[in-house]
């Protein structure tokens, strides 16, 4: 059992995401920064769709109540067990009554707990990610409170020996405040001008300070319309569309001085024109970006893609190996 | 005669394909993506995660892992092909009564709030609707919203959030509304929104960008199951579905609040067949006939 004895922030419980309910108006939820969430579970050993814990900004003081391996992964903070600090990127043993204090996140935003064999709290819908828009019972629905205790399954057969080891320098996800984010171009792009296109992937943006998991806002550029009008249905202003399933990463285009990106507590239903599709891996990268940092938009082939998706996912099977082979 | 216009496919970064089978809103349009959308759902394809049917369009995500997305596009084109023939666009489904609270005061609280978002509504959304639609009595254009059944095109945005677009109406005659610039922070709960030819209840507090004209007095959405409606699932919306909007005066909209905290309220529902073909052919007469009794 995990007893949270501070909550910190905003501390919620989150896996890979809820899937096959979208179309019901359901998100995803899921990690923000799944690349990190990921790594965790590669360090550990654990199968992918484990639940661990996403702290933001502040993190909480947990005492653990079995003896098992936990790593802390994602955005640098400072972390302590038992008064003495520890690593991320690197898994540790902790037994009954010792205690976590994960503290302020300086660079990014979300940094991660898992523990070997995953959170044993309730699922709904086919996942243990909370959902804030849907009014699930307990800690599905809100974000974990002083005095919760969250269940553990046990540890996995042989994870001791993860004890100590760590992800090459290499595949640690970098945080800056000056981001690039790749897109494919598409869905309603034919009502942006040439001009717009150009205001878009050629100037800086910079995120708003309201953003969070839902959707990140994003100001300073300027997208300009194709002067037409909008097709009958969607409403009367040159930025609306018949209203569409929003993918998650999806560039919305709500007027012309601001863009709109979907993440994973966002869902499609939407009229505002939409321009393209930020590639999963970079969603991860985005996730973590502080309100003020800027953000140059690039746009891919849906091949170039796939092949930066694939460098992501090569890192997190090359920690896998090396769990493996121990 | 329903004839589709070739339906425009994207991929979306590398999860997702977009599938648009016409621009503007055409009811034959849903009828064909929900048809759609049941066939890849029964057909039941490993690597597809999900299969998402809009108003005039659909969306598939899947795990490029588990299945190559070139090869999904192919097979998602022959079953568009296929999908183009009326007889395949028929549905069971439901018709529901959602009394409605318009020109109401909780609303107008909300609306007041935001009033910088769209300063030419000066903080009266369901004048400025009324306006937008060439009405000047208020009567009139209740009536005239409340006439219609509501076809439900899809669900999203928020868990049961559905769209509904009106049936047996000329396209001339569709009352429509242009969308909040930017979206409001906050909309109350079961609140009755319009934009672009749609209408929604808010099954929860969330942001929004609906013109709101009223207030449902009754739930949408119930994850707790606590209404006997809500027994198979959360949500009281399904694609395919006809919502009839019922006004009610302030005094009957509370009296209904206060049955739906006792989980005593009964909706008024009624099981039909709908027929694509049938609604093609007939228009508004098999509409009054679906309506009968209702």
């Amino acid at each position: 059992m995990l007893h949270i004895l501070e909550p910190g922030l905003k501390t919620t419980i989150q896996d890979t995401g809820r899937f096959g309910y979208y179309h019901m108006g359901v998100p995803p939820s899921g990690a923000a920064d799944k690349y990190s969430f990921l790594l965790g579970h590669a360090l550990l050993g654990n199968p992918p769709h484990y639940a661990g814990l996403e702290m933001m900004l502040t993190g909480p003081v947990i005492e653990f109540h079995k003896k098992t391996v936990a790593v802390l992964t994602g955005a640098p903070a400072k972390a302590e067990l038992n008064g003495e600090a520890i690593p991320l990127w690197e898994p540790v043993a902790v037994s009954p009554g010792d205690i976590l204090r994960v503290g302020r996140i300086e660079e990014g935003i979300f940094t991660y707990l898992t523990v070997s064999g995953g959170l044993a709290t309730p699922e709904m819908l086919g996942s243990r990610s909370v959902c804030f828009a849907s009014g699930f019972p307990g800690v599905l629905g809100r974000k974990l409170l002083k005095g919760d205790q969250l269940p553990l399954n046990e540890p996995l057969p042989g994870v001791l020996r993860q004890v100590g080891k760590s992800v090459p320098e290499e595949s640690k996800p970098v945080f800056s405040r000056q981001l690039d984010v790749h897109l494919v171009l598409g869905i309603a792009s034919e009502r942006i001008s040439d001009e717009g296109l150009t205001g878009l992937l050629n100037q800086e943006w910079t995120i708003h300070s309201e953003s969070n998991r839902v959707a990140y806002r994003l100001h300073g550029g300027r997208v300009r319309y194709k002067k037409e009008a909008a097709p009958f249905g969607s409403g009367s202003s040159p930025g609306n569309i018949v209203d569409i399933p929003y993918p998650i990463g999806g560039v919305i285009v709500p007027n012309e001085e601001e863009l709109i990106i979907l993440l994973n507590d966002g869902t499609g239903g939407g009229g505002f024109v939409t321009t393209g599709t930020v590639i999963s891996p970079d969603i991860s990268v985005l996730a973590q970006a502080k309100p003020q940092s800027n953000v140059r938009f690039h746009a891919v082939t849906v091949e170039q893609a796939f092949q930066l998706r694939r460098q992501k996912e090569l890192f997190i099977e090359k920690v896998k190996m090396s769990v493996q082979q121990a | 005669m329903l004839i589709f216009p070739e339906t425009k496919f994207d991929f979306c970064g590398d999860e997702y394909i977009y599938a648009e089978i016409s621009k503007e809103m055409r009811i034959e349009s849903n009828f064909k993506a929900i048809s759609i959308t049941n066939e890849l759902r029964k057909r039941n394809i490993p690597g597809m995660i999900e299969v998402y049917p809009s108003n005039a369009s659909y969306l598939i995500r899947y795990d490029p892992n588990a299945i190559s997305p070139h090869h999904l596009l192919d097979y998602l084109q022959e079953i568009d092909q296929q999908k183009s023939d009326r007889s395949e666009l028929y549905f069971s489904s439901r018709i529901i009564e959602i009394p409605v609270w318009y020109n109401d005061k909780i609303t107008k609280r909300t609306i007041e709030k935001y009033q910088h978002l769209q300063p030419e509504a000066e903080g009266d959304d369901f004048s400025y609707v009324m306006k937008a639609n060439g009405f000047t009595d208020k009567e009139d254009f209740i009536a005239s919203h409340s006439a219609p059944p509501y076809f439900i095109t899809s669900l999203g945005f928020k868990p049961g959030t559905a769209w509904g677009f009106p049936l047996g109406v000329p396209q001339r005659q569709i009352l429509q509304a242009p969308k909040y610039p930017s979206p409001r922070s906050y909309t109350p709960s079961e609140a009755v929104g319009i934009g672009g030819a749609f209408t929604v209840v808010y099954p929860s507090e969330s942001t929004g960008s609906y013109q709101l004209i009223g207030m449902s007095a009754v739930p949408v959405y119930d994850p707790g199951q606590s209404l006997p409606l809500f027994q198979d699932s959360f949500f009281l919306a399904k694609p395919g579905d006809l919502w009839k909007y019922r006004p009610v005066t302030e005094a009957e909209y509370y009296n209904i609040r206060e049955e739906v905290a006792k989980r005593i309220y009964e909706y008024r529902v009624k099981s039909i067949e709908f027929s694509a073909e049938q609604y093609d052919e007939e228009g508004m007469r098999y509409i009054s006939q679906l309506m009968e009794g209702f």
